[in-house]
């Protein structure tokens, strides 16, 4: 009978413990992540072959349809805006005075010379949106117990066809990020560290995104200061913004 | 006497006077011949180069002309992402009879040791016969998909035949992939631009790595395909696809016509001296054939046909050691390894084409001149007193 | 004898002017005409030194390891420093820096917003300075479609299919939108001062050059450039000093553990273009050759009409006495000073008109149709140094021969019939 107690309860204990419930996994990372908008302001470090740059910006989103980026430095960088409406782009560069649209085929070009692209930078859809996920085990990131959860895209426009993320299973941030191509092949890698509780919710101040297929360091990017569901004025989002 | 027999007389009397000058005569045609010989050589090599580029490229590349996706340009590699569009039946049936090659196109990204390199990637089908690409080695086998690339290709990406090559692509939906390549063979081909930073696999592989089943971008025409008019495709021909080969042809031609002019102009040069110095040389039988009745005109076209016939003669010579010359090089052809690497496309050995209109003309153009300055001196003769002239009074 | 002779020549006009007259126009033409010949079989070459390769070319290892894919990210920096380091070492070259990059051509519309984007190739070079031959060099101002070359900063020129394309007129805004050499956005403003024809499709499709100034400011490329060319300032490649030159740079300047360090190669080393040399070097010389045959036959025609010229005169000297084998020997001698003269005339001529056809090149753009920059239009004569001995053959050696056959013909006539011929 004790043996039987004991069977029971390591069953329930293994189930429970092995088997939460991916999506209320997920959900909890969207909660975490996502939110109806935010303020970031931030500095990206691109390292290229032979130097590294750090470039600061600031940028407000809302939803994933809307979001606007002004970079603050270097001199060279400062005063340029991004602006991004449901699938289109346009730049403002102060020093012509000009917004000029970036064309669909452009937005696979790489951002300022760093591992993401403006169609990276653009797709912030809730992962619960575009994957089905499945917990396929535990394992340990700098100390913290994580959930390994295996992604499959279920709609047709994900960048990737499949990923894998390790999410903190106290704190519900993800802390690993690979991301595979249809073949199994791994393409991408973020690591996300120094996580931090913001308005009530932990967020990873830093990440790191490797290109895994090119040589090179990635590109990090670092949140200086976060702020989620402001008061963001209307008029951000719109072109006219980009001029003021 | 008629006028034939007057000509057949004059012709007689240049050539019994030519033979007679003996070892001038000679050089003076031998260097007409080889302007001659050199005119047809060169402008029969561009001729040839140009022949066999376009067939290069048209059996490599063009086919009879292409029918292009509406939004396919093929200078602006962020076209193709949104040109292709799937095979109506009529084209399918095309296709199965072998009169059109499909082909679909794509950019992608690949890591030949560990580098990084944008390719564009065709896919084409393994049983088509309208391109001499060997797209027959395509046939998968087991679960390796097989590719083809070009010699220049292999070259810059350092890879061999076996050689296996990572490539990352985006489907039509715009999610990544990437997997493993093995490079089923290695093809050589003069034309650089179906070479050059390109990967051929399978047709239904790409489809199907890219997720547009029956789509393709391009259908190449073939011999056999007559009707000109795809409902949604745009037709373009040989001479759209091939300007830029004209162009370059042209230039060439325009190269070698300051070069032939020039050589034209040594002989004739050659011509005008020796008949300048003929006429000075002979007064005395200028000054006889006046005293003889003849008129000075007569005498004028006498010395013209004389010198004239150096042509003739230069002619007759050329076609002595050029004929020959040129079937030995038509046959075994003139290397041109070394152009290969160059952007242009060139073969590695070309074959000089000589029409029959070339040879003509070229008969024509060194005929004409050489009368031309064989009168020019000759006109001389009519100021001359044929009293002094018979007396070979140096005038 | 040879101070009677030379009086005799300058005296007799007829005995020394005509003869050397035509010595000298045969030799002159042997003498440009080859050196042009060279300059037309290695049309390709030259045109490929011009705009690419130069004759020779620096670029940092790392640079020219991606080369096709025009990485400015890895190109040379520090370049004010090593041009003027250059131009100390190697004063008999001229040294240029170029950029190349590709980017976007932005057309506004009236509201400054985007009404037409095309992609575009970026060549900067030197267009400004006092003195640039770089215009000139790269053929722009025959292939100017429209408008005129840039007169100050911030002018530029663009296709002329370009311009068609989205209705671009002279003297409009265009925004040039790319990436600087760090990789961070580039924007620049150009005014429209004129368009271009290439004959080369993409480049016609899209193509924009500027001065290198404008590029470096734009491109974050301040003391920057893509590569440096050095062009022989003779004008034609010299493979032996390029090898030399080589040597020398990569010895001194090339850092086997930095690959940001410059390397030197030379034209021949690039684009296949070494062996596409040699081809045309081969053809030249049998071009060469004949020429030099057909020459020599009409000199000798000369030597021959000069000699029978004075067969009178040959009488009256017999007839005084003089011997018949002198008289051969000083038409001999005659010859070979006239073949001299002549030749060292007709040399000095040639190799004038060589230099003079190296420096500007005789444009057969208007006869053929063939405007373009990327066409051979401009073929230019080549001094190479056998131009300075090739005329004395048919110079020299065919005007004696002529004369020596002429003469021959002293020994075939008797005296009296020479003199007979005096009489008429």
């Amino acid at each position: 009978m004790k043996k039987i107690f004991m069977l029971f309860v390591s069953a329930i204990f293994l189930i429970s413990f092995t088997n939460p419930n991916a999506n209320v996994i997920l959900d909890k990372v969207d909660k975490n992540m996502s939110s109806k908008n935010r303020i970031f302001e931030s500095e990206m470090i691109i390292h290229g072959r032979r130097t590294s740059r750090t470039i600061t910006s600031i940028s407000y989103s809302a939803g994933n349809k809307q979001s606007f980026i002004e970079y603050l430095s270097p001199a060279r960088e400062q005063g340029t805006k991004m602006l991004k409406l449901e699938n289109q782009l346009w730049i403002y560069s102060p020093s012509t005075d000009r917004i000029i649209q970036i064309s669909g085929h452009m937005l696979r070009q790489s951002v300022m010379g760093s591992d993401l692209s403006y169609e990276d930078m653009m797709d912030d859809r809730k992962l619960n949106d575009i994957y089905t996920a499945n917990v396929t085990g535990n394992e340990t990131i700098d100390g913290r117990n994580t959930y390994v959860l295996e992604l499959i895209a279920k709609v047709d426009n994900a960048a990737y066809h499949h990923q894998k993320i390790w999410v903190d299973t106290e704190r519900f941030v993800p802390l690993k990020q690979e991301m595979f191509a249809r073949s199994g092949q791994l393409l991408k890698r973020t690591t996300l560290s120094d996580v931090k509780q913001v308005q009530g919710r932990w967020f990873p101040m830093s990440m790191v995104y490797k290109d895994v297929l090119k040589d090179g360091n990635g590109t990090e990017f670092r949140i200086t200061s976060a702020k989620f569901d402001q008061k963001i004025p209307d008029y951000i989002f719109t072109k006219a913004a980009l001029k003021q | 006497m008629t006028q034939k027999t007057k000509i057949m007389l004059a012709l007689k009397l240049a050539f019994k006077n030519l033979m007679g000058a003996g070892l001038r005569t000679w050089l003076n045609v031998s260097v007409l011949s080889f302007a001659f010989v050199i005119i047809i050589f060169y402008n029969g090599m561009i001729d040839g180069w140009n022949r066999q580029s376009r067939r290069d490229t048209q059996e490599w590349e063009t086919g009879k002309g292409q029918f292009w996706h509406p939004e396919y340009d093929r200078y602006d590699a962020y076209t193709i992402k949104d040109a292709h569009a799937p095979m109506s039946e009529e084209i399918q049936a095309e296709v199965k009879k072998k009169n059109l090659a499909p082909v679909l196109i794509t950019q992608a990204t690949a890591f030949p040791q560990g580098r990084m390199q944008e390719v564009i990637i065709k896919g084409v089908d393994p049983e088509q016969t309208v391109l001499k690409l060997p797209t027959v080695t395509l046939v998968p086998s087991g679960d390796i998909d097989y590719a083809i690339i070009g010699k220049r290709m292999a070259e810059s990406c350092k890879l061999n035949v076996g050689d296996r090559l990572l490539i990352r692509w985006r489907d039509k939906n715009g999610t990544f992939d990437a997997r493993e390549i093995q490079i089923a063979s290695i093809f050589k081909c003069d034309v650089p631009t179906v070479d050059k930073g390109q990967i051929y696999l399978s047709l239904d592989v790409l489809q199907k790595m890219m997720g547009m089943s029956n789509e393709v971008t391009m259908l190449v025409a073939g011999n056999g395909f007559i009707n000109k008019d795809l409902k949604n495709w745009d037709f373009k021909d040989s001479a759209f696809l091939l300007a830029d080969l004209d162009k370059i042809i042209q230039a060439k031609k325009a190269g070698g016509s300051i070069m032939e002019g020039l050589l034209l102009i040594i002989a004739l040069i050659a011509i005008f001296d020796t008949q300048v110095l003929s006429i000075f040389r002979r007064q005395k039988e200028i000054g006889t054939y006046i005293a003889l009745g003849m008129t000075r005109p007569q005498v004028v076209g006498i010395f013209t046909v004389e010198g004239g016939a150096h042509s003739i003669l230069a002619t007759l010579l050329g076609a002595v050691y050029g004929i020959p010359l040129f079937l030995l090089l038509g046959k075994v052809g003139i290397s041109m390894k070394a152009a290969q690497m160059t952007d242009m496309a060139i073969a590695e050995t070309i074959y000089p084409f000589y029409s029959l209109r070339l040879i003509i003309i070229t008969i024509f153009l060194v005929v004409i001149s050489a009368t031309i300055v064989s009168y020019l001196p000759a006109r001389k003769i009519s100021k001359m007193k044929p009293t002094d002239a018979l007396k070979g009074k140096l005038q | 004898m040879i101070k009677f002779l030379i009086k005799g020549i300058l005296r007799d006009k007829s005995r020394s002017l005509l003869p050397v007259i035509v010595v000298a126009t045969g030799v002159f033409l042997t003498v440009f005409m080859s050196g042009f010949l060279k300059g037309i079989f290695n049309d390709i070459a030259e045109l490929n030194a011009k705009f690419n390769t130069g004759h020779v070319k620096i670029m940092t290892r790392a640079y020219a390891e991606n080369k096709d894919q025009v990485p400015n990210d890895l190109a040379l920096m520090d370049v004010k420093k090593l041009l003027s380091q250059l131009k100390i070492d190697y004063p008999d070259m001229e040294w240029v820096k170029r950029i190349h990059t590709g980017g976007l051509i932005d057309v506004p519309d009236s509201f400054g917003e985007t009404r037409g984007q095309g992609q575009t190739i970026v060549t900067a070079i030197d267009m400004l300075s006092p003195g640039t031959h770089e215009v000139e060099r790269m053929n722009i101002k025959k292939s100017i479609a429209k408008g005129s070359l840039p007169v100050k900063q911030g002018e530029a020129l663009i296709s002329d299919e370009f311009a068609e394309r989205f209705g671009v007129s002279l003297g409009d805004k265009v925004t040039l939108f790319g990436s600087t050499m760090n990789g961070s956005m580039m924007f620049n403003i150009f005014v429209v001062s004129g368009t271009l024809r290439f004959g080369n499709t993409i480049l016609d499709r899209g193509a924009i050059f500027m001065d290198i100034r404008d590029a470096q400011l734009a491109l974050d490329m301040d003391d920057a450039a893509s590569e440096i060319l050095g062009y022989f300032k003779v004008g034609v490649y010299d493979d032996i000093k390029a090898q030399q030159l080589q040597a020398s740079f990569n010895t001194k300047y090339s850092l086997k553990d930095d690959e940001f360090s410059p390397q030197m190669f030379r034209l021949v080393e690039q684009e296949g273009l070494g062996d596409y040399l040699k081809l045309a070097n081969s053809a030249g010389t049998i071009m060469v050759f004949i020429f030099v045959i057909a020459m020599s036959i009409v000199l000798w025609n000369t030597g021959l009409l000069g000699g029978l010229r004075r067969y009178s005169e040959f009488g009256v000297r017999l007839a005084l006495g003089e011997e018949k084998k002198h008289i051969y020997k000083t038409t001999i001698y005659e010859a070979m000073l006239i073949g001299i003269i002549g030749s060292v005339i007709g040399t000095g001529m040639g190799l004038g008109a060589a230099y003079y056809m190296q420096t500007y090149g005789l444009d057969v753009s208007s006869i053929t149709s063939n405007i373009g920059m990327m066409l051979p239009s401009v073929y230019r004569a080549e001094v190479t140094p056998s131009l300075f001995y090739l005329g004395f053959f048919p110079g020299v050696i065919a005007t004696v021969l002529g004369s020596a056959l002429a003469g021959f013909a002293i020994y075939k006539r008797k005296t009296s019939q020479l003199f007979h011929e005096l009489e008429v």
